[in-house]
Order: C-alpha cells, then structure tokens, then sequence
C-alpha cells in the first residue's frame, strides 16, 4: 500500500513538473555505465560480472557502455553522480560497500536510474533506484551437488579425484555472501550424501593468493579433492594448488575455466552478468521500474553453475541429471536452500 | 611616552581583531566551496601581514618574508617538477598529460572540492599524529590500527548510549582518543621495557586489529539472518552525528561534516602543545637528540611513551571522526590507507602541525582530483600515486639541490681548471 | 585430538612451512644485509612488489621463466638503487626513504598493470613457472619426513636455503662480509681505513634488492603463474620483525621465517580440522601476534648494529 501510495505521488510530480521531469522513457540507445567498487575490474568476480553483463548488451547493439574505477571508499559518491552527469541513463554500483552512497547518489540525481549490485534497501526506496541481491546459496547448492556426488561415487572417472569422502572450501573473509555459498554448498553436497565431509580454512584476505593455495593444499592434504574458491584474487591460490597437486577447483561468480581449463571443474555462477544484462534490456525497452529490491536466483533465471567443458564426459549423466532436478526443485519452491551455517547445525 | 606608541598598538590591536574576523568564517566558507571565502582570507592575510609590518618594523619584516619565500621556494619547485615528471611518464606510457591535469586540477579544487576536504579530514588527524611521534622521534607506522580502534570505540559508544548529541559526541572522542591512546601503551611498554622496534610493533598491531575489526562488527551488525551489508555494523542513531556545514551554510555539499573545523582546531592545539608546553620542549629534546635530552635530566622512557600515547589517541580522532561525520557506521577496513597516508602528510609538512593543514588538503585533492582524471580521461588514476612519491623524494632530498649546486660549481671550476680537477674527482670517486 | 596431532606432525606441514616462509625469508635477508651495513630498510615490501611484477611481465612476453627471474631481479636492483641513491646519497631519514619507496612500488604496480595489460587485478598467465623446474635430489628426497617436504622442491626455495648458507658464510669468513659489519657498526673506522661506506652501503642496498627480487618472483611465477595486485600482502613487513627476532643474523632470520611460517600453516589448518569452534579471525590474528611476542621477547638477547639507521656522510665526519 505504502509503495503504492509514493508510486502515485511520483507520478503526479512527474506529470506535474512536465518537462523538467524525469523522461525515463528513452531513445533507441542509452548510456549505460558502471562503477567498480575498490577491487576494480580484473577482481574475476563481481566488477568483471557486471561488466560483462554491459558487454553482452552493447554486443546485442542495446546500450553504449562506460565503466569506472573507484579507489577509495570516498570515491563512490563522485563517481555514482559523476557518471549520470555524463549523461547514463542507468548506473550500476558495485558491491554491498555502496549501499549508503548510491542511495544518495540516486537522491541527488533523480533523472538516473541507479542500481545498486548485492544491495538491499529498507525502508523507502527512491523510485530510481534498484536493489540487485542474489541468492548465492543456490548456487552453492548446484555446485555442492557436483562435488558431493563426484568425490565419492564417481571419484574412478577422473585421476585427479580420491577415494575420500572429503570436499573442501576456501573462504576469503567470513562475511554473509561469502557464508550463503558455503551454506549451499554444503547441503548440496550433503542432500547427495549425508556423510560427506567438508572443509573449509578462511585465509582473512581477498588478496593474498599465496595464502589461498597454502589453504587449498591444507585441505587437499586432508584428503579434499574438490574445492571450491570463495576468496576473490585469494581464490586464484586455489586454482594454482589445483594445478600443482593436481585436483579440481571450482570457481565462484563468473566461470574461471579460462584460468586453468584442465583442472577447474565447473564455477558456481553468480548472476552479476545475467542481472545486469537483464535490467539493461528492461531499460532498452522503457520497462525498467525503479523503486524495489530484485532478488535474483534460479527462478529469475540468474544462477546458474558453468559448463564442464573438458570434463562434460567424465561428469555422468546421473549427476547432471541431479543439478537439473535440484534446479527445477529450487525454481518451483521444493527446495529451500539453507542461507547460513547455522541453519545447518555448524557452529563457528 | 611618545605620541606614536599609542596608535601604533591600537593599529596592532584592529589588525588582529581583523585576521581572525577575517580568517575564520574565510576558511569555513572557503571549505565549503563559497569560494568567494578566498577574498576574506586574502583581507585577513593582508590584516596579519600589517601587523607583522607594524610589530617589526619595516627592515626586519622584509628580511622575514625574503626567508619565507625562499623557504617555501623549495616546495614549490619539488611540486613543480614532480608534475613535471609525472607528466613524462604519461606522454613515455601514451596518455595525454594537459588534458589529464587539466581535470585533475579542476576535478580536486573545484568540481570536487568538497570530496577533497573530506578525504583531508581523516587525513589530517593521522598526518598529526604521525608528525607528533615524529617530533619525540618515533616512527609510528600503525597509525592505520589506531584509526580503527578509534572507529570500533565511536561505533559501540554511538550505538550504546543514546543520549543527547551535545554530550554524546564530546564524550564519544574522549572516550576514543583514550582507547587509541591506550592501544598504543603496548607498543610504548614494549619499546621502553624490551626495546622492541615501534615500526614492527605498531604495524603488526595495525594488521591484528584489523584482522579482528570483523568479529567487533558482527558483534554489532544487527540481524545476520536477513543483513545484506554484513562488514559494515547498524547505523548510529542520528542524535551523534557530527553537524554538517549545509545545516548553516546552504550551498554546501550535504556529505560535508565540520570535522575538517575540528581537525584545524586540533593542528592548532598540537602546535600549540609541542611549542609551548614543557611536555612539547621535551617530546622535540629527546626527537631532536636522546643524549642531550638526559643530560637535561629529562625522563626519556616517559617521554617516549608520553609521544606514542598522544600519537595513539590523535590517530583514534580521526577514526571517531569518520564514523561520525561521514560513514555513520563501522565499515571494515578496505585498506584505505589513512595510516600510510598519514605518514606521507607528515613528512611533506616536516612534522609542522599548522603545514599539515596544507598538505593533507593537498593529499586529499591529488585523491578525488585524481579520481575525476580517472572519469573524464583515460588516464589511470594510478598515476596520483606516483606523482606523489615523487613530490615526497623530492621534497626530502634537500642533498639533491645541494648536490646539483655542488656539481654546477664543480663544472664551472673544471672548465677552468682543466683536467686536473677531473683526476682528483675520479680518485675521490674511486676510493 | 588425535587428528590435530597427525595433521601437525605431517610432512604436509613441513613443506607448507617452507613454502610460506621462503618469500619471507629472502626479504629478511634482505633486511639483515642492509641493516648490517647500517641502512635501514623498510621498503623491502615494496621492491618485492615491484620484482614480482617484472619477473611475471618479462616472463609472460618471453614465455620463459628464467628470463622472467632475470627481469625480476633486474627490477628489484634498479628499484634498489634509487632506495640506496635516496639513503646514501642523498641522505634521506632510512624510514622515510623506504616508505616512499613502498608508496611509490604501489602505485607503479598498478599504474604499469594498466598501460602493459589495459586492465586491474591480476596479469595474463606466463606459459610456463619455475615450479616446473621442481627437483627431487636423488637420495637425500628419501629421507623421511624431510626429504619429500626439503629435498623435492622448486628452484628458488633451494636458493633460499643456499643465500641462507652464503651470506652467513660471507658474514663470517670473506672481506666483504667484515666491511658491510664494519659499516654498520663503526663506518667511520671503515672509512678512515680507506674503505668507501658509500660504496659498501651502495653495495648492500643492491643485494638486497636482488634478494627482494627472488622473493617477489617466488610470488608470481614460482608459487602462482601471474602477478596479482599488492600480492605480497605484508610479507615484506614480516620479513622486518622476522630480521630482529633473527638477530640480524642469516640463520637466525632463517629460523624466525621459519618460525613465522610455522604459525601460518599451523593455524590454516588448524581452521580446518574443526577442533576448537572459534571465529576464524581469532586464527588469523595469530601470526601477528605470534610476531609481536617474537620481536619483544628476543631483541633483547641481540644487540642491532651500532650505527643503522643514522646517516653517514663523509664530508660531516658521520653522524
């Protein structure tokens, strides 16, 4: 009722200013941009996930593009208002850190829509702005489902799998996002085999990659002969132990194949690529709406996990039959996926 | 009794009435962005400068102000070349550097002024407090650790007590600097019972509490099991915020807080501590020389730990300030880098509390100036970091302008000398 | 608890160890030279960084490893030497010098990962590591216990073991080693002597860059196959206390590195073992911690050398 209410309120102020008034209806090509949050692009993640997701939209000839580097926390606001001054249409802010700034920013420029990535408003939300989350837990979930059932059923596919009934994670900072994926994973892989033993190390950084393949070896040492990187730049560690004692890696956010196609098994995608493209079109086609928080998941059609690509023969149809069920499980409800360790009984 | 001694003093006493009418709404609207404020500050210079005229006499006032501009000649050129230099590499690495200072400039004193007198506040607190463990001869490096212990005290005291502002906010940086200065008695113990390094304690100090900042801010991050923004703690109710200047001043930026007037404030009651307190002769004695300061009889452990404490508790203000005037929260350290930062203020300002004004508003506008370079260009914003390296080396490296005196002297005297001066350099050189 | 103490008494550990302190331990080296000579040098983080990019740079464009050493070390010389120009020199305060050294290797990183590879984080992977060099010495990789984690292992950790023996050796029997203490003890006496302190400081801060260099190529293309921005993440600051509670000696830095290393690895996996439930942070801190009681509690059995630190100029007869 309440939103109602200010969606009429917005309204009349724009029929009653007129022209003044914010025309988000738009040409054929709009000017959409995106504002990194310190990582910058190249962090493999979520910076690079949103801008692919501007790429995939400029390819499809729906939006002309520009992104921007912040450096320090300071910089977001300048650069969340700078770049609608510049004349985007649709801003994107990068990361939970901006959620104070970009809601200013979106205060302060009202002819811009504002959406603001891993995001969630309370209270009233301006009508141009737009609060991007996901629920990473469901792709936790997949990806556990594939390292649950491959460790221990299938482990005689590939030689870079053990007779251990053991997984592991390697967490960059303990923070919710980072927590919601290893809550998935982890009763993904227990919702195949209850007796599964996973492992995680938290290496305190999102940046020291050294230390992540140092966790990623502990684990392996332990008998893990999956793990997956939740740990940013750290998680490129993960990827170089897969490499050195050759066991398999799944990658976090975007799919990490590329980084080392012989042994990242699959990633756990985040639909930072898909959710941006997905707004950009809405905006393309003058039905982007303002105003609300976007949770996307599965159902949206956001989460997913990446392709096996070189192992698609080693993966057996079992298995990906049960991702598919466990997909269509999630998106009709059927499934609800624990979001934090303590729903799962672990303490910390 | 002479008939001119009169008017004189009551010239004096109007001129110094004048710089500080002057002065002081000049710097607040000038902060501000009501730039015409510049016109104030050039009537209260003109007011400070008559009162100098008049207190010394003309001789001696022009032979002060011929040494102060060939003092600050010095920094200007280093300034100068430094860009100068920064330049090179951008036209050596392809970007354009006129149409890249050209936004930095503009983006940092005007477009983006206020961010700039924002990213100075904090700046200036840990540029003071890093200058004060320098002038007792301490390097205090973890300046970083004590920003956040400074943070993590405003931020459970904010969200603990809920009284009225005019008493929450004094007490909350009371209680701040005191737990900052407390953090640093360790390092201080340590160095004065043990010997321990400071530049190894502090900074592994620095690390701990910022590896630990996580579990204080769960601790106060509200509901877990539907928080989204989980490294960053509840907000502090709005009664402990600090004032922000568009609440007198309507022009202004809404994010600008009067922390940089409380910053200000304190560089003014530091210079004032270290010029003409006991405490301030002593910290500069045993900086200046330990051996000397002992022959004083003056207690050189106690002193130690008196300038680190001190250093501590300012370091621990600038975080209270953030919290206060801008984040209103408790966000997790990102490394921005107030520590480090703080430490190149210092050394530009050589350790001069009323310089370090200058140079953390110079840090700060290099830093959003930087950032609008980065918006408007192409040009990555990292090159601001190399500029400023390069400023510091070359306004450290007094040697270097003695050095290209001496070898300008040297190349004369060799024209005229003949080989013979190139031999006895080369042996010199050789030995 | 059985498990906790299988997993620590495993040969695993030991190699973790190894592998974690052998960046820490050629940066401490570094430190120890240069202190012993009288320069503090507190930029060592820095000149790592900047080696890690070059040996990751150089090693990418040749696609050959050693060549990528090689410009490792290059980098971190030349980087060095204007450490060494701004110390001796020019007679810059140490601590100052190195900080804006550290600042400056900060900000070059990033800026060149922009104008050599038109982007931010981590760098194109190089087509080949040293870590493809590992070798396993014949016999002695037998012996239990040590030899799989000490005796099958890649170049540069070797190196480190091997700078390790040099440089105490060098402090200890040759000419050069009793100059650099002299240096840093009495340089006056040095130079009345008809030594150059300038030149053996000069000397000092460049193995100490090519030290550094190692550390930083161990980083990128030894450990891992590409650079990573601020990958050194402290380990040059480490390798500072590691230098005091070393007591300025090489095998003493050695066995702090060690020690250092020895705490990280022992509590990563302590993390895992799901022993003690505690947030993971209180594990984290425990290095820094583990370093601060480190540092208090042995400087004071050693003594630094009498004149780090202080400038030395001939002209003023030293400080």
């Amino acid at each position: 009722m309440k939103r109602f209410v200010i969606a009429v309120a917005a309204a009349v102020l724009v029929f009653a200013f007129g022209p003044g008034a914010p025309a988000f209806a738009q040409s054929s090509k709009p000017f959409v941009a995106m504002c990194t949050d310190t990582n910058g692009l190249g962090d493999g993640s979520f910076n690079d996930g949103v801008w692919a997701g501007l790429k995939k939209a400029e390819g499809e000839g729906l939006a002309s593009v520009k992104v921007l580097e912040a450096h320090s926390m300071t910089d977001y606001i300048p650069n969340l208002t700078g770049l609608a001054e510049g004349g985007s249409k649709l801003v994107f802010g990068v990361g939970f850190l901006m959620v104070e700034q970009i809601q200013e920013a979106a205060k302060d420029e009202p002819n811009t829509f504002y959406a603001g990535i891993d995001d969630y408003f309370g209270g009233n939300v301006p009508r141009n702005l737009i609060g991007v989350s996901f629920r990473e837990q469901e792709a936790g979930y997949l990806a556990g489902i594939v390292a649950g059932e491959m460790t221990k059923k299938y482990y005689k596919n590939s030689k870079l799998l053990n007779d251990k009934n053991v997984i592991g994670a390697v967490l960059g900072m303990n923070i919710p996002p980072v927590e919601r994926y290893l809550a998935g994973y982890i009763a993904g892989a227990r919702s195949v085999d209850p007796t599964v033993d996973v492992r995680f190390i938290t290496v305190g950084s999102f940046a020291d990659r050294a230390k992540g393949k140092e966790a990623a070896l502990a684990l392996n040492d332990q008998g893990a002969d999956i793990i997956i990187q939740l740990a940013g730049l750290s998680g490129m560690g993960v990827i170089d132990a897969a490499r050195e004692r050759k066991f398999f890696a799944i990658g976090a956010d975007v799919d990490q194949n590329a980084a080392a196609p012989d042994y990242v098994l699959t990633s756990a995608l985040k639909g930072t690529t898909m959710s941006a493209y997905l707004l950009i079109k809405d905006l393309a086609a003058g039905t982007l709406k303002g105003g609300e928080n976007r949770v996307f998941g599965l159902k949206e059609g956001a989460i997913d996990i990446a392709p096996f690509h070189q192992f698609d023969s080693i993966v057996p149809a079992e298995v990906k039959q049960a991702v598919a069920d466990a997909k269509a499980g999630i998106a009709s409800g059927k499934i609800t996926v624990p979001s934090t360790l303590a729903e799962l009984g672990i303490k910390q | 009794m002479s008939t001119r001694s009169v008017p004189v003093s009551a010239y004096r006493i109007v001129a110094g009435i004048l710089t500080f009418v002057l002065a002081v709404p000049g710097t607040i609207l000038y902060l501000a962005s009501y730039f015409w404020g510049a016109w104030l500050l050039a009537g209260a210079c003109a007011a400070y400068l008559a009162d100098r005229v008049l207190e010394l006499g003309r001789p001696a006032f022009f032979s002060l102000v011929r040494s102060a501009l060939r003092r600050s000649a010095m920094p200007a050129i280093g300034i100068v070349a430094a860009l100068l230099l920064g330049a090179a590499i951008m036209l050596a690495t392809g970007y354009n550097p006129l149409s890249s200072y050209k936004a930095l400039f503009y983006g940092g004193l005007v477009r983006g002024w206020s961010v700039s007198v924002l990213n100075a506040t904090p700046l200036l607190f840990t540029g003071l407090a890093v200058a004060f463990a320098f002038q007792g001869g301490f390097f205090n490096i973890g300046a970083q650790g004590q920003y956040f212990i400074g943070v993590m005290t405003a931020t459970w005291i904010g969200l603990a007590l809920k009284l009225p502002g005019i008493v929450e906010i004094p007490l909350i940086f009371v209680a701040a600097a005191f737990v900052g200065a407390a953090t640093n008695a360790i390092p201080a113990i340590l160095k004065v019972k043990t010997g321990a390094h400071e530049v190894v304690t502090t900074m592994m100090f620095a690390y701990a509490i910022s590896t630990l900042s996580p579990v204080f801010i769960r601790a106060f991050g509200g509901d877990p099991s539907h928080s989204m923004h989980p490294y960053a703690s509840d907000t502090l109710p709005e009664a402990a915020w600090l004032p922000t200047f568009k609440s007198f001043l309507p022009e202004a930026n809404y994010r600008l807080h009067i922390g940089i007037i409380l910053a200000i404030a304190c560089a003014v009651l530091v210079r004032f501590i270290l010029r003409s307190t006991s405490l301030g002769f002593k910290v500069r004695a045993v900086g200046n020389n330990p051996m000397a300061a002992k022959t004083q009889g003056i207690s050189i452990p106690r002193i130690t730990a008196a300038s680190l404490l001190i250093s501590g508790a300012l370091a621990a203000a600038a975080g209270a300030t953030q919290v206060l005037g801008l984040d209103h929260r408790m966000y997790q350290d990102l490394g921005a880098g107030y520590g480090w930062n703080g430490i190149s203020i210092a050394l530009l300002a050589r350790n001069n509390p009323i310089a370090i004004i200058f140079t953390s508003l110079l840090w700060g506008l290099l830093d959003s100036g930087g950032r609008y370079m980065a918006m408007t260009t192409r040009t990555p914003n990292s090159i601001i970091e190399i500029v400023k390296s390069i400023i510091l080396f070359l306004l450290l490296a007094e040697m270097l302008y003695q050095r290209i005196g001496l070898s300008l002297r040297a190349a004369f005297s060799r024209l005229r000398r003949g080989s013979d001066a190139r031999t006895g350099i080369e042996k010199e050189i050789g030995s | 608890m059985s498990g906790f103490a299988a997993v620590l008494l495993a040969p695993q550990l030991l190699e973790a160890t190894i592998r974690l302190s052998t960046p820490v331990t050629f940066a401490a080296l570094a430190a120890v030279v240069c202190e012993r000579s009288g320069i503090t040098n507190i930029a060592m983080e820095g000149i790592m960084l900047v080696g890690a990019f070059f040996s990751a740079y150089v090693g990418w464009l040749t696609g050959n490893p050693w060549i990528g050493l090689l410009g490792g070390l290059v980098a971190g010389a030349a980087f060095s030497l204007l450490f060494a120009w701004a110390t001796v020199s020019l007679h810059i305060n140490h601590v100052v010098a190195g900080a804006i050294m550290n600042i400056l290797a900060f900000g070059l990183t990033r800026y060149l990962m922009m104008v050599c590879y038109g982007r931010q984080g981590t760098s194109e992977a190089v087509p080949l590591t040293l870590d493809h060099y590992r070798l396993r010495v014949p016999l002695l990789s037998n012996i239990p216990y040590l030899g799989s984690a000490v005796f099958n292992q890649t170049p540069l950790v070797y190196l480190s073991l091997i700078s390790v023996a040099a440089l105490a050796w060098t402090f200890a029997r040759t000419r050069f080693g009793l100059s650099l203490t002299a240096s840093g003890e009495h340089p006056m006496a040095l130079e009345t002597l008809g030594r150059s302190v300038y030149r053996v400081r000069y000397q000092a801060v460049l193995l100490s860059g090519l030290l550094c260099g190692l550390a930083g190529a161990f980083l990128s293309i030894e450990n891992s196959n590409s650079f990573t921005e601020g990958m050194t993440n402290g380990r040059g600051f480490i390798a500072l206390a590691a230098n005091i509670a070393g007591g300025w000696q090489p095998v003493g830095v050695f066995l702090a590195s060690l020690f250092f290393g020895l705490v990280d690895a022992a509590q990563l996996r302590a993390q895992s073992i799901g022993l003690i439930h505690l947030p993971s942070e209180i594990f984290l801190v425990f290095p820094y911690i583990a370093t601060i009681v480190a540092v208090a509690g042995l400087v004071r059995k050693s003594r630094p050398p009498a004149a780090v630190g202080k400038d030395f100029n001939v002209e003023g007869g030293g400080d």
